[in-house]
């Protein structure tokens, strides 16, 4: 377990009391916290050994000379998009909300400049940012109780390793398609400054040291992104006759039977889609003729999803995404 | 530039004892290492020393010691606490005890081992080190001079 010692001598000056000396402990409590973000500038790293031998007259013990080194701010900064995927919107909508997490990754605290790019290019359209607003903590955007960022106002001021919760918000704008998507980037750095790693901001560390850009470049960025999700809707209605003699002309008698396929088209749905239509002059609405998909429906008003009141036929058919078809039909008959 | 050494002045808590002198010194100094690369891409380690440091900065510590009196300095044991913000990286010397307890075991790296929150036991990770110790087997000569060093990462 003893190994020899290793290199030369190195000169020393010795200051010792000739007659006694004891050796002193010197229990240093310094404050240091160990961080993922490493650790807190202004910590001052302090190493003190000590050597334990006997010299013939019991035990003695001496300290060596303490040495002190200050840890200086690194300045780095994370930013991550908080949707897993695309959000969807739709052509005009306003208040379209994407979420960033922007994380302290470095030493001391400290302020971030946020900003956003929206031409970052790779998609299809630019959103339309509006707002950035500050998470009150809860995670959810509200804009009454979450914050209205103004840079250069209200830049968060984060501690080593601590996060906010920043929300984007955009308007998509009317000419934008189906299937569209629309990039913005978020974009937090140091208010220190940034630069290449390893610039130095004299003396503007945490802790009266030097602030000093880290890996990041004490900036940070990431994308989030919406995809329109719009929806179409194409009536097509068609009728077919049968009259009393096994025909099919429209003599009084009749029987018209009317289709109406309301196809739905495109990535998104459409909510709140009814089918109406007018019973046509000179004809008589044959009474429980309403079906949907095949299925008949009562006339009157009640869970299920048809009525006729005496002037019309209404189907409500919900949300229907797109791919989906839904086709009524219903009879009158000719005066 | 080096910093020169000094020794504490003891207070004297024995004043009859007239032959027990501190005639050890340690010497403690702390290098940075900082790499660069020169004109022609090649990367050169330096090392400094420095006043202060970032997290992940590799530290090495040089322990330089002497025997300045005139009488061997038997059972020599050199222990040097970890600074909390300082993670173990290595010793210089083979053969070099740590302790992972604060000082209440000690033993070589590879046969010191963890108890972790379910009770199983893992091998002990140069993290885990808290003390650094150099027990000599035989005395110091006088006059005789030697240097000890380890490496630690600021986290």
């Amino acid at each position: 377990m003893v190994k020899a010692p290793v290199g030369g001598a190195k000169h020393h000056k010795l200051l010792l009391p000739s007659s006694t000396a004891l050796a002193l402990v010197i229990a240093l409590t310094l404050p240091s916290q160990a961080h993922a973000a490493g650790t807190r500038a202004g910590t001052t790293i302090s190493n003190t050994a000590t050597a334990s031998f006997d010299n013939g007259s019991g035990t003695t013990t001496v300290d060596s000379n303490r040495v002190d080194l200050r840890v200086d701010e690194l300045l780095d900064v994370t930013v991550a998009s908080g949707n897993p995927s695309d959000v969807p919107t739709t052509p005009g909508a306003t208040n379209q909300v994407l979420t960033y997490s922007v994380t302290n990754t470095g030493n001391g605290q400290e302020a971030f400049r946020l900003s956003t790019i929206a031409n970052v290019g790779g998609d299809n359209y630019d959103p339309v940012v509006t707002q950035i607003y500050i998470d009150n903590g809860d995670g959810v955007f509200d804009a009454s109780t979450d914050t209205l960022y103004t840079a250069g106002t209200n830049d968060p001021v984060l501690n080593p390793d601590q996060s906010v919760r920043v929300f984007v918000i955009a308007t998509t704008p009317g000419t934008v398609t189906d299937g569209n998507r629309g990039i913005v980037t978020l974009v937090a750095a140091a208010k220190t400054g940034t630069g290449t790693p390893g610039t130095v901001f004299a003396g503007q560390g945490e802790g009266g040291g030097d602030a000093i850009v880290g890996s990041t470049g004490a900036d940070g960025q990431d994308n989030g992104a919406f995809r329109v999700s719009a929806a179409t809707v194409t009536l097509v209605k068609s009728a077919s006759i049968v009259d009393p003699f096994g025909g099919s002309e429209p003599v009084p008698g009749a029987t018209i039977t009317y289709t109406i396929t309301a196809t739905v088209a495109g990535s998104g749905s459409v909510s709140g889609l009814a089918i109406t239509d007018n019973v046509p002059a000179d004809t008589a609405y044959v009474a429980g003729s309403i079906t949907l998909g095949g299925s008949g429906l009562t006339d009157a008003v009640d869970a299920d999803a048809g009525d006729y009141n005496g002037t019309r036929i209404r189907v409500g058919l919900g949300t229907v995404a797109g791919g989906q078809t839904r086709t009524v039909t219903f009879r009158t008959r000719i005066n | 530039m080096k910093i020169k050494a000094f020794v504490l002045f003891l207070a004297a808590l024995a004043p009859a004892q007239a032959f027990a002198a501190n005639n050890v010194a340690l010497d403690n100094s702390v290098f940075v290492e900082r790499v660069s690369t020169d004109a022609a891409g090649k990367e050169r380690v330096l090392l400094e020393e420095p006043k202060v440091v970032v997290p992940g900065d590799k530290l090495v510590f040089v322990l330089n010691y002497r025997n300045a009196g005139s009488q061997p300095a038997d059972k020599f044991v050199v222990t040097n606490p970890m600074p909390s913000a300082v993670r173990f990286a290595g010793a210089g010397n083979a053969g070099t005890l740590v302790s992972i307890d604060g000082g209440k075991a000690w033993g070589t790296l590879e046969t010191l081992t963890v108890i972790q929150p379910d009770g199983t036991r893992r091998a002990a990770q140069p993290a885990d080190v808290t003390h650094i110790r150099w027990a000599f087997q035989k005395p110091i000569p006088a006059g005789g001079t030697g240097k000890l060093m380890f490496r630690g990462v600021v986290k």
